[in-house]
């Protein structure tokens, strides 16, 4: 859960980063961020262990022992990078959050600029990778389609969902709650749930120093199905009726047609009156399953109307306009 | 309330119960050796009373035994989660009603509580009982250990060794006490596995029922779905639905294209079975995305990960 607000030393600026066995980049990781952030704005490193097997842990809080504004959390298990993003954001305390990779394929020099963006009226600023250091057929190609997916079918316009540099206004992150893989929709999640202002800023993007890459290209099927979720989130979050009715329609509009078709037959316009059971039977079904679609929708929106009632936050941000 | 004591050992009496009694002189016996502090909770229903009153003389002769009885048949989980808040001890040991390890066990999983695991299982190996109970143990390891990632050797094992809030704090119900450690594991507590001897009394052929065997099915499937897609139900149900919709789709299309040709389309009973597939599919999709969207509503009341309670820690507990 978030810490308090009111906390009086609290720094202005949080670094989130997520670490999967990532022993070597720390120390370089640390000295990038000191060296990027000068003194203008009081910041925090939040340095998550997701449960690595190496030393991570270890150079982890030997760094926080000497750089008192790094602060390491450390997850029982490795819970994957959604869950240790969510860790970090819970664990922030600044009012403005960046997330970042600890493979230091991000560069902390450009925090200071998704900050400044940010400030300028945004409440998620997020950074896309210009000129990307990646192997073309195993990473930026699938990326390129699934990026393309994405900006379709959830309307936020990112060209890089998966660059995992992005600043959040503390109250963005409050409305947001990560579980699964969800790490890579955090825009179009952001803009579902609460009502986030987007934009996004080019950002320099290295080579892997070390370590091994952490995604392969056999994930086709968990992410389209995390796409239809999003989408879902996206479209029918406070209509959730509305779906299903839709769905509803088209069956129903399937009964209507083999029902026509069952009293042509009736009417002795073809030859299939004798064995007219076939069809009727066929509508019987679409009416079921349009019954049944009614019947979810109404489940979901039950299933709405009480998370409502126990979570305010479920409303997205109210900002007033500054002329 | 009774005095508190160091370890409490809570037996919850559903199966196979035999003399309460014995078990309770053999296991304490080692207890009593380590001179740790302890008290015994049996967990018992009404209809188990001719087992139960055996119980009344040690009682009276004053060792640390309680005996709480649940009317109603609540299976497994509840009673060891009633027996976990009557218990006074810092660590819980269960214990099955009858005598399934050595006793020897107990030292050694307490020795690892102590030493900062937060679970610690009994591992029967090697196995020394008749080849039907370990064949019976292979064919539910088969689905159930890849489930831990290797990590866990013996689900069925009951005797096992926790820090009293580690029974308290764990999300379980129904019959998944069953398969503790393979939980304690997605939650995050660090899970430790103790060898141990089966207790001679436990090495006679065991065979149950047909409904044993399909409750135990049962179990598993659930288990399945509970660790890999509860938060996630869109994937589970997702692929179901599309599988079946891609079946009934090439049926009805197969069908369409055989009526262009000329073919008739009311005595083909085929259709019925493509649209069938479809609708069955369209419904499984349907679930999935409600599962969704009420996993997406709730998920601001769970905390889904489990900060390290002792930063020293090494982060992976020691290869037993």
């Amino acid at each position: 859960m978030p810490t308090d607000d009111g906390v009086s030393d609290a720094p202005r600026l949080s670094i989130v980063v997520p670490l999967f066995n990532e022993e070597e980049n720390i120390p370089l990781l640390h000295a990038a961020v000191r060296d990027a952030l000068t003194s203008e704005w009081s910041w925090e490193l939040v340095l998550v262990d997701d449960g690595s097997s190496d030393h991570t842990v270890e150079i982890a809080l030997e760094a926080a022992a000497r750089d008192p504004r790094i602060r390491v959390v450390q997850l029982s298990r490795n819970y994957g990078q959604t869950l240790a993003m969510q860790a970090g954001f819970d664990q922030a305390r600044g009012q403005v959050v960046v997330s970042m990779d600890g493979d230091l394929q991000n560069d902390p020099r450009d925090i200071p600029r998704l900050v400044a963006m940010l400030e300028s009226g945004y409440d998620l600023v997020a950074g896309y990778r210009e000129r990307r250091q990646d192997r073309l057929i195993s990473r930026k190609i699938p990326s390129f389609v699934a990026n393309r997916m994405i900006r379709a079918i959830t309307g936020v316009d990112i060209r890089d969902n998966g660059c995992s540099l992005k600043a959040y206004r503390r109250e963005t992150l409050r409305r947001m709650h990560l579980y699964s893989d969800m790490h890579r929709f955090l825009p179009a999640l952001a803009a579902a749930t609460a009502g986030a202002r987007i934009t996004e800023i080019p950002v320099r993007h290295h080579a892997r120093r070390f370590g091994q890459s952490k995604y392969g290209l056999s994930r086709i099927f968990k992410l389209l199905a995390d796409l239809i979720t999003i989408t879902m989130i996206s479209w029918f979050r406070e209509r959730p009726l509305v779906l299903f009715s839709i769905g509803a329609s088209v069956a129903l509009g399937l009964a209507l047609g083999s029902l026509g078709m069952t009293l042509l037959g009736f009417g002795g316009l073809r030859h299939e009156m004798a064995n007219a059971y076939v069809l009727p039977a066929a509508t019987l079904l679409w009416i079921l399953l349009a019954c049944y679609l009614l019947t979810l929708g109404l489940i979901s929106e039950v299933a709405l109307r009480r998370a409502r009632e126990s979570d305010p936050e479920l409303l997205p941000l109210a900002t007033e306009r500054v002329f | 309330m009774p005095p508190t004591c160091e370890v409490s050992v809570v037996v919850p009496v559903v199966e196979r119960p035999a003399s309460l009694v014995a078990l309770y002189r053999e296991f304490s016996a080692p207890l009593r050796e380590a001179g740790r502090a302890f008290e015994f909770v049996f967990i018992a229903y009404p209809w188990f009373r001719s087992l139960t009153d055996e119980l009344r003389e040690l009682v009276q002769a004053g060792e640390p035994v309680r005996v709480v009885e649940v009317s109603r048949a609540v299976g497994e989980t509840a009673l060891l989660k009633i027996a976990a808040a009557q218990a006074t001890g810092r660590i819980l040991v269960t214990l099955p009603a009858y005598l399934q390890t050595e006793p020897a066990a107990l030292p050694a999983l307490l020795a690892r509580v102590d030493a900062g695991a937060d679970l610690a299982v009994a591992w029967r190996w090697p196995r020394r009982d008749a080849w039907i109970n370990r064949l019976q143990n292979r064919l539910l390891h088969m689905f159930v250990k890849p489930l831990s990632g290797g990590r866990i050797h013996d689900v069925a094992c009951g005797v096992r060794a926790m820090r009293t809030d580690v029974m308290n704090e764990m999300p379980l119900y129904g019959e998944f006490s069953r398969f503790l450690p393979l939980i304690a594991l997605r939650e995050g507590f660090a899970v430790e596995e103790v060898t141990c001897a089966v207790h001679p009394a436990a090495m006679t052929s065991r065979v149950y029922g047909p409904g044993v065997y399909l409750r135990r099915l049962v179990d598993v499937l659930g288990l399945i779905f509970l660790l890999k897609f509860t938060d996630k139900p869109l994937r589970f149900f997702g692929l179901v639905g599309l599988l079946l919709a891609v079946v009934g789709s090439v049926v009805l299309a197969v069908v369409f294209v055989q009526r262009v040709a000329g073919q008739g389309l009311a005595d083909r009973p085929i259709l019925l079975l493509g649209v069938l597939f479809v609708v069955l599919g369209v419904q499984s999709v349907a679930l999935g995305l409600i599962g969704e969207m009420i996993v997406h509503l709730t998920a601001s009341q769970r905390q889904r990960y489990r900060l390290r309670a002792d930063p020293r820690r090494p982060s992976r507990p020691e290869a037993a």
